[in-house]
């Protein structure tokens, strides 16, 4: 997907089509960040939940265990913390309800998908989905892939990943487990038989280096050594363990060997501190659980002794070379030695699809064409790491939605999935300084998490999740970016009411003589919307037809004398009314109900309406608050004029000091 | 000696007010008229003071008239428009009630009809005009008159306004416009008020300087906060509230002021504002009660 | 701009209650600019009315529309009013009255139109020009005494004028303003020009413009 960074400025136009929030951009497959962050601040974790089933189908897993790329864009960044955009995903699948499948017409196609990774579980969801009879082939007898077998259950319990992989069946799919094609069936049988075969087969060669006394029982390979630990086994590790690899599954291994009972675990890697390829929680994870890194060694050969063994090192003085290619070059001259129990080499994966009977590369992947992703066999597709080499998991799933969107295309001639896939995209510009100036600090909500010492004893996962209150107050962080004001020009009466109701200068009097809205500018507070005398600007992410349609559930289910209360997402408390409990429907802000949806609750059988405003220290809009009074006052008035003193209340708390522990 | 006379030949002038009534009976207001007969040059009637509805000012200059007073028709703007304004002041001429007191007048706002329609087709300085056109023997639109009146006419002015210079640009106005005579607003602080006589003294024009007695301390201080123009100075309002006859101290503010500005003005003009009956007792103690004739 | 606002709703409601269908019909320029009469309201306006009528359990059915200017012929044609009983004009009175003239059903006016006035920020609005057909503002400093003197006065401050503000209490004493203004220009002899009582059969015969007859255009 082609994106180009826009300035600042580039904000600046009245219909934004494809400008993406930052995460949003920034994530693989372009999840809608803050559409879903915005349905969770309000409590709707189940919209939040399909909002991420739009683009990724394991969100439980995601939440957990994605590398979130999203996060390294947040415009929070810069202020104080980026919102915690992956574990808030969690919170949508932790308390949202997956949705049931709409089962398309059945298409007479049948399709084949080799290996239930991301990449294999991404592509048959979006052929099923699109109508196929999709059969998964999984040589393992259990779905997931390295999802299953290579992140261990500290990180991604089982339940969580079959939550996702059921909501993924539930499309009507077919599974084979057990089944290795090349093996236990052949793949031209397979493509005989389908009218396409995607190979998703993944990573699954671990090899240790070709070095002095590397064949021995004391020496082991990352992937079969996770495996054995994530189907429960226990695999005696010894004392103390070294782990050579500086990647994120060395990391994984050498906390693995933590909780396999070895106390003294190593990881011994080729590169320095500054060009370690595992993420820095990963490592920041490992040292917390007493695992020592050494940089700069490179394994020359392993010597044996009486049950032990000693990884012999010499120092790497570079690890790449000037075209940047791995290359790496030693000083023989420093020497160390590193005694260990077990050694346990984490390198590198590598494909291991030599008996499907395609052409391959010389590292062993599939050779594909990369417009077609087709291998040397016709209606037989290849994606994600397979191909690839290691990416992440999110990195995968955008290669199962490209290989379901090309397979989908060259069946049914419908480019169009493969084309919004691979639209231009912008990026929205930093937060100008005008509007970080006004911004208050708040720190990301930290989520309960096993202490070390508890952590390392058993493969529970360490992170406990966000409660539903932290959930959305984390949620209530986020800038809202590209969900804001949109002016329609051919509405606009060019009252300027949004220019001087916009605490943050979005909307700009061009010299044209017409209003713009910088969109860098907006936080979707919604201050010029609710103002609008023409109802020329909407918030891109908000709709008075949905508030109208909300309303309407709510009082379709209400008894006789019922209160509709709105409460604002960031109330520490709803108030308690007395009397029947009333209706409540939570908003982002109190703004977004205008007067006229008070007036139709009013309208259609609600005897009175609340609003529950929030607290100054809790509010997260300039100037929000005191609009909302205003509303308040007007709707008290109009509904004075036509005798109904008592339909409207507006109830704000004082007590400021309600949640603290989330500040 | 009319007051006319009385300003032309230099001597000190006196001029007091009194009040149409509400309703038809002129009875009390000739009372007091009675009362200050003698003492004054010629009394001013009200025209609807403070936009408050009365009896009408023609009418009571009439009738003052007749009993040998002479009044000074106030004509105010707010309540008719040019062509009311020249028939009742050709009206009056008839009369033989030839002192006029030009003002723009008080906002119907102001007063108990504040739903009426504020006229204003003309101001006080239009309405000096207006008058000296009259005199020279037509009509605002040109047109001749039979019967030429013989208007003496004045203007009011703030000594004490605040901000001052637009007030003295408008006093030069209202020369210009034709004033022969000013009635201050009611002044207390001497000092100030010489200080404007220096100013008033470059225009040929005679000036009458206001008095209102205080009858109490919160006379003084209601006076501030609501009448504009009127500043009392806190050292008399202290004086008033120290006082055990405050009505005595009143009046002696008022012949104090008297004595220190009569050198220096042609005249006082002593407003009663609801007590007439201390008009006659500031003039004794000012030793103005005998008008010479 | 034409400053307007909302009538009280229960006298809106008065006009309404005895039709069976209404035409809310909005105005885009000028009610829209002074948040009482774009979309918003005419949507808002119909919502209370609704309310309020079926409180007092009659059946009246609103809908709404907006134009673009309620002032020019053109935009009404635009109107469909077919079907209705009566319309709810939420436009200045000029919109209320050309609306009137074009359709065969009751026209009721929603605003009352107060001034030609200026913006001073968020929903706020000043009063600056009278229309009188005579201006002034070149010999005032750019001030019009007409509008903003409120006995609308042209020589200079009345005695009721007090530290700078007008004897209604309720504005800045226009004719202060003016003198400050003429005096920072170096301007201040121009205030001692006695002005004329105004001409106001001017302002009398102009119930119709045209501009060709003036031989302008």
């Amino acid at each position: 997907m082609r994106q180009t960074q826009v300035a600042h400025r580039s904000g600046l136009r009245d219909e934004q089509q494809r400008l993406y929030a930052p995460c949003r951009a920034r994530c693989p497959v372009h999840i809608d960040v803050p559409g879903y962050l915005a349905a969770i601040g309000e409590g709707r974790f189940t919209d939040a939940l399909e909002i991420v089933l739009e683009r990724c189908p394991l969100p439980s897993v995601c939440g957990r265990v994605c590398l979130h790329p999203c996060e390294d864009g947040c415009r929070r960044c810069l202020l104080d913390d980026p919102i915690a955009i992956a574990q808030l995903k969690r919170a949508a699948a932790d308390f949202g309800v997956y949705p049931r499948p709409e089962h398309p017409r059945l298409r007479p196609e049948k399709i084949a998908i080799v290996g239930s990774g991301p990449t294999g579980l991404t592509a048959a969801h979006d052929l099923a989905n699109r109508g196929f009879q999709v059969t998964l082939y999984e040589e393992k007898p259990l779905l997931g892939g390295t999802m299953r077998y290579g992140i261990p259950n500290y990180r991604l319990p089982d339940y969580a990943l079959d939550r996702d992989i059921d909501y993924i069946l539930s499309a009507g799919i077919a599974v084979n487990t057990g089944i290795r094609v090349g093996r236990d069936v052949m793949l031209d049988e397979l493509a005989a038989s389908h009218r396409a075969v995607v190979i998703t087969a993944g990573l699954q060669g671990s090899r240790a280096l070709p070095i002095p006394g590397v064949d021995s029982p004391r020496v082991l390979t990352a992937l079969p050594f996770l495996e054995a630990s994530s189907r429960g086994e226990d695999v005696d590790l010894g004392n103390r363990v070294v782990v050579v690899g500086g990647g994120n599954v060395a990391m994984d291994v050498a906390r693995t060997a933590r909780r396999q009972g070895a106390s003294d675990v190593h990881v011994v890697c080729l590169e320095s501190s500054d060009e370690i390829p595992a993420s820095p929680q990963e490592i920041h994870d490992a040292d917390i659980e007493g695992i020592t890194l050494h940089y700069s060694w490179g394994p020359r050969s392993i010597s044996h002794e009486a049950g032990t063994c000693a990884l012999n090192t010499v120092r790497c003085t570079s690890v790449f070379n000037a075209e940047k290619r791995f290359a790496p070059s030693f000083d023989e001259s420093v020497a160390e030695c590193f005694e260990a129990d077990t050694i346990i080499f984490a390198i590198g994966q590598s494909a291991d699809v030599g008996d499907l009977g395609i052409a391959l590369t010389s590292r062993g992947a599939p050779q594909i064409d990369p417009l077609t992703l087709k291998t040397s066999i016709g209606n037989v597709y290849a994606a994600g790491d397979v191909v690839s080499g290691p990416t992440k998991i999110i990195d995968a799933i955008a290669a199962g939605h490209q290989v379901a969107a090309t397979a989908y295309r060259d069946i049914t001639c419908d480019t169009e999935p493969l084309r919004l896939l691979n639209e231009e995209i912008d990026t929205l510009g930093e937060v100008p300084d005008t509007m970080a100036n006004k911004l208050e600090t708040r720190r990301r909500i930290q989520m309960e998490h096993l202490e070390f010492f508890d952590a390392v004893k058993t493969f529970d996962e360490i992170e406990g999740g966000y409660t539903e209150y932290e959930a959305a107050r984390e949620a209530q962080r986020c800038l809202s970016c590209t969900t804001g004001a949109r002016l329609t020009r051919e509405k606009c009466s060019l009252c300027l009411t949004c220019i001087r109701v916009c605490p943050h200068g979005a909307p700009i009097l061009s010299t044209d003589g017409y209003v713009y809205f910088d969109a860098a500018a907006c936080n979707a507070c919604g201050a010029c919307q609710s103002q609008c005398p023409s109802q020329a600007i909407v918030l891109e992410g908000h709709s008075e037809q949905e508030m109208s349609r909300r309303v309407e559930r709510q009082l379709w289910a209400a008894e006789m004398d019922t209160a509709l209360m709105f409460a604002c997402s960031s109330t520490p408390i709803v108030p308690n009314l007395g009397g029947t409990p009333p209706r409540i429907i939570t908003v982002t802000c109190l703004l977004r109900v205008s007067e006229r949806t008070v007036l139709e609750a009013l309208q259609n059988g609600a005897t009175r309406v609340v609003f529950a405003g929030c607290v100054e220290s809790t509010c997260r809009f300039l100037h929000a608050r005191e609009l909302v009074r205003q509303r308040s006052g007007h709707i008290e008035v109009l509904l004075s004029r036509i005798g109904m003193t008592n339909a409207f209340d507006f109830v704000e708390h004082k007590a400021d000091d309600l949640d603290w522990h989330l500040r | 000696m009319s007051l006319r006379e009385a300003l032309e030949s230099g001597r000190f002038a006196v001029t007091s007010e009194v009040g149409p009534p509400k309703g038809t009976d002129v009875s009390q207001m000739l009372d007091t008229a009675e009362k200050l007969r003698g003492h004054v040059d010629a009394l001013n009637v009200t025209d609807n003071q403070a936009a408050v509805m009365r009896l009408c000012t023609l009418a009571a200059c009439v009738h003052l008239a007749q009993k040998g007073h002479e009044p000074v028709l106030q004509v105010t703007c707010r309540d008719r428009n040019r062509l009311s304004i020249q028939s009742d002041l050709l009206g009056a001429a008839s009369f033989g009630i030839t002192n006029v007191l030009a003002l723009t007048g008080d906002h119907v706002i102001m007063g108990d009809h504040p739903q009426a329609k504020a006229v204003f087709d003309l101001e006080s300085v239009q309405l000096l005009e207006v008058v000296g056109a009259l005199n020279n023997g037509t009509d605002m639109a040109g047109n001749d008159l039979s019967g030429t009146p013989e208007f003496f006419v004045g203007a009011v002015v703030t000594p004490d306004a605040h901000p001052i210079e637009p007030q003295l640009a408008k006093f030069e106005k209202k020369v210009r416009a034709g004033a022969n005579y000013f009635q201050t607003q009611a002044v207390y602080d001497s000092e100030s008020f010489l200080g404007f006589m220096e100013t008033a003294r470059s225009f040929d024009a005679k000036v009458l300087a206001g008095i209102v007695v205080l009858r109490s301390a919160g006379m003084a201080r209601f006076m501030n906060k609501n009448i504009p123009g009127i500043t009392v100075p806190d050292a008399i309002i202290a004086e008033l509230a120290s006082a055990q006859d405050p009505v005595a101290v009143g009046i002696e503010i008022a012949v104090r002021f008297i004595n220190d500005v009569r050198d220096s003005c042609d005249g006082v003009h002593i407003m009663a504002v609801g007590a007439e009956h201390l008009v006659p007792r500031v003039l004794d103690a000012a030793g103005l009660w005998e008008v010479p004739s | 701009m034409i400053v307007v606002r909302q009538k009280p709703v229960d006298e809106i409601c008065a006009f309404v209650t005895r039709h069976r269908r209404v035409l809310l019909v909005g105005c885009n320029t000028c009610a829209a600019v002074a948040l009482a009469g774009g979309e918003k309201e005419v949507d808002l306006m119909a919502e209370l009315l609704r309310l309020a009528t079926s409180r007092k359990a009659s059946f009246v059915e609103f809908s709404g529309t907006v134009l673009t200017r309620q002032c020019e012929p053109e935009f009404l044609e635009q109107l469909d009013s077919e079907g209705y009983d009566a319309i709810l004009s939420m436009a200045c009175g000029a919109g209320v009255a050309l609306l009137a003239s074009s359709v065969d059903v009751p026209v009721y006016p929603a605003l009352d139109t107060l001034f030609i006035g200026a913006a001073q920020g968020l929903a706020s609005w000043e009063a600056e020009c009278s229309a009188c057909g005579q201006c002034v503002l070149g010999r005032t400093a750019g001030i019009c005494p007409i509008t903003r003197c409120a006995k609308g006065i042209l020589n200079g401050p009345c005695g009721g004028m007090s530290d700078g503000r007008c004897e209604l209490g309720d504005r800045d004493c226009a004719w202060v303003l003016i003198f400050q203004r003429l005096e920072k220009f170096g301007r201040s002899e121009e205030f001692l020009e006695i002005a004329e009582p105004k001409d106001h059969s001017l302002r009398t015969r102009l119930v119709t413009w045209d501009a060709h007859e003036d031989g302008i255009r």
